[in-house]
């Protein structure tokens, strides 16, 4: 992994249309280079494709949600950091994401310092 | 009891001081010291958070009746809160601050059981280089989770058991405990959850 912010490469997967160009907004800014995705199955392609050291995911989406699209990540992609995001959490799901590896789970709303920081610390090696 | 009534129940992760654990084995060199520091600011942003998140529920205080994972049934429930609060624990100073503003904490756990808990992960930190670790883990994590559903019974015949009427339920549960799915049968659980910062800390003392 890098450790150069600007070839920080970060993927947003996210059906929310506002909070996903408001996330890449903050982290645009932040010098990262930004990847979308607005629900899971083109999720699991983007990160085929573009490698991301992490990826930002949302947990309620309609077809495909976080988790199950993480468990596909998952089946193919080990190594890629995870920051779960979600309005509706749960024990259940708490206890699926770290089954899953998840680096960090945060509940919105949250503020767009909280998220940068939590993401600049979770790409510390 | 009402079937509706209303629990909140915060899961949390915890930090070394949560379990009264000493530097010692963990700070005698300075890579580990540094993911200590790590692990330690994380949960203090954790517990922030969660301050601020219960904070905006306006508590009623003086109606509110605390259970927390590791504190035993023992007597000296609010004393042993004080100790570890002292000891930079900010998951007690929190229910520190609590009980100043009038909520009660109450023995939550069986001692043998987190006795048996205790010695199964002191087995762990302490097992050699020498010995598989990947697999020292693998047999704790399942020794350990037979233990959780023998301490989650006892956890939730306190609660029903203690509550008072009128008393607000508060319960603070490291991630991998599933008396979340118990108590549903019982209560309405809110959940009220920040930040769970899994990397900084690891998941293999929150049982």
């Amino acid at each position: 992994m890098t450790t150069d912010v600007a070839q920080r490469k970060i993927l947003i997967i996210e059906d929310d249309a506002d909070l996903l160009m408001l996330v890449r907004h903050v982290l645009e800014r932040e010098g990262y280079r930004v990847f979308v995705a607005s629900n899971g199955a083109d999720g699991i392609l983007v990160n085929e494709r573009e490698d991301p050291d992490l990826i930002l995911l949302d947990l309620r989406m309609p077809d495909m949600d976080g988790i199950e699209t993480l468990r596909n990540i998952r089946e193919c992609d080990k190594k890629v950091l995870v920051v779960i995001l979600t309005g509706y959490g749960c024990p259940d799901t708490i206890r699926e994401a770290a089954d899953l590896k998840v680096s960090e789970y945060l509940s919105k709303p949250f503020a767009n310092k909280d998220l940068a920081g939590v993401i600049g610390k979770a790409l510390l090696p | 009891m009402n079937e509706s009534r209303r629990l909140i129940y915060v899961p949390i992760l915890h930090a070394q001081e949560d379990a009264g654990r000493t530097d010692s084995i963990l700070t005698n060199k300075k890579i580990r010291r540094r993911r200590i520091e790590k692990q330690v600011s994380a949960v203090e942003e954790m517990w922030k958070g969660i301050a601020a998140k219960i904070g905006e529920l306006n508590i009623p205080w003086d109606k509110t009746r605390i259970y927390q994972d590791g504190v035993p049934v023992c007597g000296n429930e609010v004393a042993l809160a004080r100790r570890l609060a002292d000891s930079g624990s900010p998951n007690f100073s929190f229910i520190c601050n609590a009980i100043q503003e009038g909520a009660a904490l109450e023995g939550t756990e069986d001692m043998d059981l987190l006795i048996q808990e205790y010695d199964l992960l002191n087995k762990l930190l302490m097992s050699n280089a020498g010995v598989d670790q990947a697999a020292s883990n693998t047999e704790y994590q399942a020794k350990s989770r037979a233990l959780l559903i023998l301490r989650d019974q006892f956890i939730l015949n306190r609660i029903t058991g203690t509550l008072q009427p009128g008393e607000l339920p508060m319960v603070f549960m490291g991630v991998m405990h599933r008396l979340d799915k118990m108590l549903e049968n019982d209560f309405s659980v809110s959940y009220v959850i920040y930040r769970l910062p899994f990397r900084s800390i690891g998941t293999i003392y929150n049982a």
